[in-house]
């Protein structure tokens, strides 16, 4: 495209989808699957043969990477189903906001202040209190589909 | 007395226990008597000769009476009750009144050639009201995308399914045929939901199947003829079989639809509870749902007029599939006054012989 082309997106979308086409088929367990337009990991996937029922099916379980339900879903093994790109980016994490956000040091030295704190109990008391004590600690954050939560903490040593 | 005389006694009385003077049958029973193949081979004789040849043959003929009987009754057999409207008064009227006719069959019999029977009938309008098992649906939509074969009862399940065919009986259907029913109704389901949410249509089994005979559109299926001439299809179990995996397999890809057997179960009693002053007679080919369900409908109005049943099922299980016409009277499902009876013989021998002597007889006598 030309040189005057505006980037007006993020340095995190730039244009990429969100998803890839997979067939169904090939899809296994500990993959992503989009489910009802959610990203989930697949925990489960049994194929029924082609028969009374049709074509060849694939019966695929998957839980929702963001807020944990279970999702179902049936594909003729033959059909392609979105495939979520999942990232998990580690940010320093340097405030936690009195509303519930966090601000967080990015890779250029700015802030990125968007992010809510996690809904899960134990890693919530976990990021609160390390940060109460003073501890330096690095959030993982995963994105996928346009949506994003930190899903996980390291503790880099004493202050 | 001497041993002479005392002999004598003794056989006396042992010749009148042998020789215990019998009723005379001439003239309450019929005799028997089979076909004579030195007439040659006359086909109409030899079904004649079905009535004097004893056992099942015997009970075919009866049942061919029976269902004849059905077919030529009209109101104006029937004397003019006191409580009757003025309408039924009228003579013409009584005239044109017919019996109202159930039929009944199990799906197998449509997996089979029965179906091109079942066709006829229904294309002809000849009976009212049909209830079946959900192949008995599919089978006959399928045969419209793919043809049934003839197999064998002896080959080998493993070795069959390695090859994608299932055995129905000494039938094949190879799964190719069900692929493409997957394909040919999804987008039909799809079509469905988009009314029931847009236009408020509510689906019932009986709808679904009259809109599956309407879009299959084929002179060769019973369902496409049903659809055109008004005959409801029952099918309360329609999730059992091809038709439910399909409905199975929509609700993931496209949720929604909803198929209301309520409303279905108010259609089938009524159109028994509503059919006076018209006369019921049931027809029945196998036994399970459609057996069963067809009976209860028809206790609604205190039982059928007329009862043929055609299976191979036995009473000593206490199975109602093999339960005989005497048994349903019990229930009030058949009335003590009907004719009945019971055809021990599987339908792929006894039906369309029956419909040769009885519905196919009387359009030639039309023609």
């Amino acid at each position: 495209m030309s040189d005057e082309e505006h980037h007006f997106e993020s340095k995190a979308d730039a244009g990429a989808s969100k998803t890839y086409p997979q067939q169904a088929g090939t899809i296994r367990k500990n993959g992503h699957i989009v489910i009802k337009n959610r990203p989930c990991k697949v925990v489960e996937v049994s194929t029924s043969k082609t028969g009374k029922h049709g074509h060849a099916k694939c019966h695929f379980v998957g839980i929702d990477i963001f807020t944990g339900k279970k999702l179902e879903d049936i594909v003729p093994s033959s059909h392609n189903c979105d495939v979520p790109h999942v990232n998990r980016t580690d940010y320093q994490l340097i405030d936690i906001s009195e509303d519930g956000f966090v601000s967080l040091l990015t890779e250029s030295g700015g802030t990125k202040d968007d992010l809510k704190l996690p809904s899960d109990e134990s890693l919530l008391s976990q990021i609160k209190d390390g940060f109460g004590e003073g501890k330096d600690l690095i959030v993982s954050v995963m994105s996928a589909m346009g949506e994003e939560q930190i899903c996980g903490l390291k503790d880099i040593g004493p202050k | 007395m001497s041993e002479s005389k005392q002999d004598d006694i003794v056989m006396a009385s042992v010749h009148s226990t042998v020789f215990k003077e019998s009723e005379s049958l001439d003239g309450t029973c019929l005799q028997i008597k089979g076909y004579d193949f030195n007439n040659g081979v006359n086909y109409q004789q030899l079904l004649n000769s079905m009535l004097t040849t004893g056992f099942q043959a015997s009970n075919l003929a009866d049942a061919i009476n029976v269902v004849n009987q059905m077919l030529d009754w009209r109101l104006v057999d029937e004397p003019v009750t006191e409580d009757c409207a003025d309408e039924e008064r009228d003579l013409d009227y009584r005239k044109s009144v017919k019996c109202k006719v159930f039929l009944g069959f199990t799906s197998n019999l449509i997996s089979s050639g029965v179906r091109d029977v079942v066709r006829y009938l229904c294309q002809h309008h000849m009976v009212d009201v049909i209830v079946t098992t959900t192949g008995g649906i599919e089978e006959d939509l399928i045969k419209c995308l793919a043809p049934t074969y003839k197999g064998d009862f002896s080959l080998p399940g493993a070795h069959l399914r390695s090859k994608g065919l299932n055995r129905i009986g000494n039938l094949l259907v190879p799964n190719d045929n069900y692929c493409k029913f997957e394909d040919w109704i999804i987008p039909i389901f799809d079509q469905m939901l988009r009314e029931q949410n847009n236009e408020n249509v509510l689906w019932t089994p009986s709808k679904l199947i009259a809109r599956l005979g309407k879009e299959i559109n084929d002179e060769s299926s019973y369902l496409y003829w049903a659809y055109k001439n008004n005959i409801p299809v029952f099918c309360p179990g329609l999730t059992d079989g091809s038709l439910g995996d399909m409905l199975y397999f929509h609700s993931f890809h496209n949720p929604g639809l909803i198929v209301d057997i309520v409303r279905d179960i108010r259609a089938v009693n009524g159109e028994a509870v509503h059919a006076n002053p018209r006369k019921t007679g049931i027809i029945i080919l196998g036994g399970g749902l459609p057996k069963h369900h067809i009976c209860n409908a028809n206790m609604m109005r205190n039982g059928a007029d007329y009862a043929v049943f055609i299976n191979t099922a036995q009473e000593f299980d206490g199975s109602d599939s093999g339960a005989r016409p005497d048994e349903a009277v019990s229930w009030g499902k058949i009335r003590g006054s009907a004719k009945t009876v019971k055809v021990h013989c599987d339908a792929t021998i006894a039906f369309p012989l029956l419909v040769a002597e009885t519905f196919a007889s009387k359009t030639k006598r039309h023609h």
